[in-house]
């Protein structure tokens, strides 16, 4: 379903979707946020801090909730996530990606049903990039198009005084029934400028990660390299690489207690971050990836060659945020490209 | 102006004599125009390094890994480190040392006066839509370099807001200082930001910093980045308390936990209230955890809050002498009572 | 300790947390106790060595915890059972009461006082004049943690 939509409709648009919440990037405070938006949006954005992967997988979430009663059985109570429908607008290609991988995961051996429940509500309506939206964008060296519909529900195509707009999945294809006579058929002339926008949008220049095949096996070999603590002098080990990056999602599960007799609380899941020092602390109070080195390694075998072998794909999208955000220099694709010549 | 090739020569001469095991210095990044921190340890390397208006990062940071990293593998250095420091970065030493956390003959500072510019700050700039691949100080301005050519632009319309308000520009402990001393060169007066937010009444106060609390992530970028943040363990990390195979799940149960892990309004609160209490008399006002914060919370406004007491009502200075009190640990006989009934 | 419920307007009890110090503000309270004053039964008192030994923490988490207003008790200046511990105090609480009045907190809800062991009448005193001005100020819902 393939269709056009003029520029001063979008607002209507957004009106009809009245069974979703929609929600599209908002310049607050400095940084562009997905924000709830009733009735209008625009979509004049580079991209937002945050990836959308809050939507299905949010900074916490509530499993169930315990209580003990001294002499009895826990009693405990599953928390379900509220039924809610989302429409995400302005969504970039790359964090389209990211929900591939992100999908890949949750529902990989173990089907997770926390992510499940949110996900089968969440749909992506995705802004493709007529130009990179920054100065650290690579999707193209990681498999991806700045034109790439993978993950979402609808494409939208900026052309100028109009988006066209195209359906994806069954999902999107309801979205845009909603929004029924405000979209007009796409002509010939239509599609040719679809075509010429996704083709110069294709030619642009990004960085580039240099030899991506050969990337997982240096990587291998480069686990014991002392590039890794030389590359990683500068890491601070704060978090923001990790919590900013459309395809991380390793999570920390505690008991956050409400009450302390009769015992009662919350049994939560939370994002955790592999480059925290504590991430691989034991019990015994021995650290395997005790120096910075050893954890910037994970992250990037994690992306490049972990996430490879076990699934095929590159995790890395190339969105940048890892490179922009490291208030310290610490980049990615020139750590990867450094490897791939230094090593083996 | 100061003479990049002087950082260098410094440096250089200094690795090739032996004299310290490191140079912490500033290095081009390969994002975009930045600058990043660097630690050089031979002399060939000293060529790397740079000094120009996004050499914003306190460098004492450093300091503090370096430390760790001595103690972690047990290693002991007869040499001092050297550091190229600007005013804020040689206050925050200062005040690594006044705690004894490593002694003064084993830190070598090389001052580096940003005169009168200070640094860019990022935000600013971007406000003002420009990219740029390259930027230099030129006496009271900022050169960037642009698709468009060379722009000027005066250093007060994009200078980081503590640098506009800053005392002392010039590091004042230092080994040796380069460039000039433009103490006073203040073109804001002190807490200018600070003051302006006051002016707002409690009901705003909130609304303001409720939204600021409910944004934070807890990626803890502003404590990874602040020098004075050294704990090995801090007190908002609840999982870092050690259990054995003997610890029962009710001792677990009940094991005092200030901060949880959520970052929900509350739990945030709590954690930025903590931090900055702790932070009292000891923040010289880098901005460095303003500026890693990837969500924009202005931490500066309540760190500079904690500043204006220490000096209005208790007459205290951070980092003014290595031999000083420190604020909390420390009470005169005039400090204000008035508020106790 | 049991949860309880927020009060509707009408009936609400402010909650108070009181951090005394053992041998000063700790032993009035129990003073005022023995001399048998009426005063409300509105703080839950927590008893610490000195105020000095207060830490930040203490404070914010009562108020996470959904607590309506905090008190800190302890020796008057000059007689503090450890000599200075209530002289620190005195620096500390005064800079967590500005930062909680600097993000907009309301002021009212978190005061200090010097209660000798001999001043039974006094702590009473401070306990009745807190809850009256926590009253209108109604519930604490800005530091209280939602507990769902």
């Amino acid at each position: 379903m393939e269709k056009i939509l003029a520029k001063n409709k979008l607002d209507e648009w957004v009106a009809a979707l009245s069974d979703y919440q929609v929600s599209a990037p908002i310049m607050e405070d400095d940084i562009w946020s997905y924000k709830p938006v009733k009735g209008t949006a625009q979509l004049d954005h580079s991209n937002t801090v945050q990836p959308p992967k809050g939507f299905s997988f949010p900074q916490r979430e509530v499993f169930f909730s315990f209580e003990q009663i001294k002499g009895e059985p826990p009693r405990l109570t599953p928390v379900q996530p509220k039924a809610q429908r989302h429409a995400v607008f302005g969504v970039r290609p790359c964090d389209g990606a990211g929900a591939v991988r992100m999908d890949t995961v949750f529902n990989d051996q173990f089907q997770d049903n926390f992510y499940q429940a949110r996900r089968s509500n969440v749909a992506y309506v995705g802004l493709a990039c007529n130009k990179p939206q920054g100065v650290n964008c690579f999707c193209q060296s990681v498999g991806g198009s700045p034109v790439s519909s993978a993950g979402m529900d609808v494409l939208m195509t900026d052309l100028g005084d109009r988006y066209f707009v195209a359906a994806v999945t069954d999902t999107g294809k309801a979205l845009m029934t909603a929004g029924g006579k405000l979209f007009s058929e796409a002509s010939a002339d239509d599609q040719k400028k679809l075509k010429q926008t996704h083709a110069d949008a294709l030619a642009q220049p990004q960085r580039a990660i240099k030899n991506l095949d050969a990337v997982p096996a240096k990587l291998k070999a480069s686990f014991n390299s002392p590039m890794w603590e030389e590359l990683a002098r500068a890491c601070i080990g704060c978090g923001a690489c990790t919590f900013l990056c459309p395809t991380c999602h390793c999570f920390d599960i505690n008991d956050e207690n409400t009450s302390a007799s009769p015992l009662r609380g919350n049994r939560v899941r939370t994002w955790d971050n592999c480059q925290f020092p504590d991430f691989t602390m034991h019990t015994s109070g021995h650290n395997p990836r005790e120096n910075q080195g050893a954890r910037l390694r994970q992250r990037v075998s994690h992306k490049f060659q972990y996430f490879h072998e076990n699934f095929g794909m590159p995790q890395c999208t190339g969105c940048g945020r890892c490179i922009t955000e490291c208030s310290v220099g610490v980049d990615i694709v020139n750590v990867v490209n450094k490897v791939t010549e230094h090593v083996g | 102006m100061i003479n990049l090739q002087d950082i260098r020569d410094t440096a250089r001469n200094m690795l090739a004599k032996n004299e310290v095991r490191g140079v912490i210095g500033y290095r081009r990044s390969t994002n975009g125009m930045l600058a990043e921190p660097v630690i050089i340890t031979s002399p060939e390397q000293a060529d790397e390094l740079i000094w120009d208006p996004t050499c914003f990062h306190n460098l004492s940071l450093y300091l503090v890994e370096d430390r760790k990293f001595l103690a972690h593998t047990r290693a002991k250095s007869d040499k001092p480190i050297a550091i190229i420091a600007k005013g804020c970065d040689a206050r925050s030493t200062v005040v690594l040392m006044q705690e004894n956390y490593f002694e003064r003959k084993d830190v070598y500072i090389i001052g580096a006066s940003c005169e009168g510019t200070g640094v860019v700050d990022e935000r600013k700039l971007a406000r003002k839509g420009i990219v740029a691949t390259n930027s230099a100080f030129d006496g009271d301005d900022f050169v960037f370099t642009t698709a468009q050519g060379e722009q000027r632009i005066p250093a007060r319309e994009v200078m980081a807001d503590r640098c506009l308000e800053c005392r002392e520009p010039f590091p004042k402990e230092h080994n040796i200082a380069l460039g000039e001393n433009k103490t006073g060169r203040q073109l804001e007066a002190p807490f200018t930001a600070l003051k302006r937010f006051e002016e707002l009444d409690p009901a705003a106060r909130w609304e303001f910093w409720d939204r600021q609390f409910e944004r934070c992530i807890r990626c803890f970028a502003c404590r990874s980045v602040c020098p004075m943040c050294y704990c090995d363990e801090c007190v908002v990390d609840s999982t870092s308390f050690p259990v054995t195979g003997q610890t029962t799940a009710e001792e677990k149960a009940n094991r005092v936990r200030w901060v949880e892990r959520s970052a929900t309004r509350a739990e945030n609160m709590t954690y930025h209230m903590t931090r900055v209490l702790h932070l009292a008399g000891r923040c010289v006002d880098c901005n460095e955890c303003e500026r890693v914060c990837p969500v924009n919370i202005p931490l500066r406004l309540l760190n500079n809050k904690m500043e204006r007491e220490a000096r209005e009502q208790f007459g205290y200075e951070p980092g003014a002498s290595i031999g000083g009190p420190s604020l909390t640990a420390s009470f005169l006989d005039t400090d204000p009572g008035k508020f106790i009934r | 300790m049991s949860e309880q419920q927020a009060e509707t307007t009408t009936d609400y009890e402010p909650r108070i947390v009181a951090f005394l110090c053992k041998w000063c503000s700790s032993a009035g309270s129990d003073l005022a106790g023995v001399s048998r004053i009426q005063y409300p039964a509105n703080a839950t008192p927590i008893t610490v060595p000195c105020t000095g030994s207060i830490s930040p923490n203490y404070i914010l988490s009562a108020l996470k915890k959904g607590a309506d207003g905090v008190l800190v008790s302890g020796c008057h200046i000059g007689d503090c059972h450890y000599i200075e511990g209530n002289f620190l105090a005195r620096r500390k609480i005064h800079l967590v009461k500005e930062l909680l009045g600097f993000v907009g907190v309301e002021q009212d809800r978190f005061r200090m006082s010097w209660v000798s062991a001999a001043e039974g009448a006094k702590y009473s005193q401070v306990i009745k004049d807190f809850v009256d001005d926590l009253r209108p100020l109604g519930p604490q819902t800005k530091v209280k943690a939602d507990r769902s």
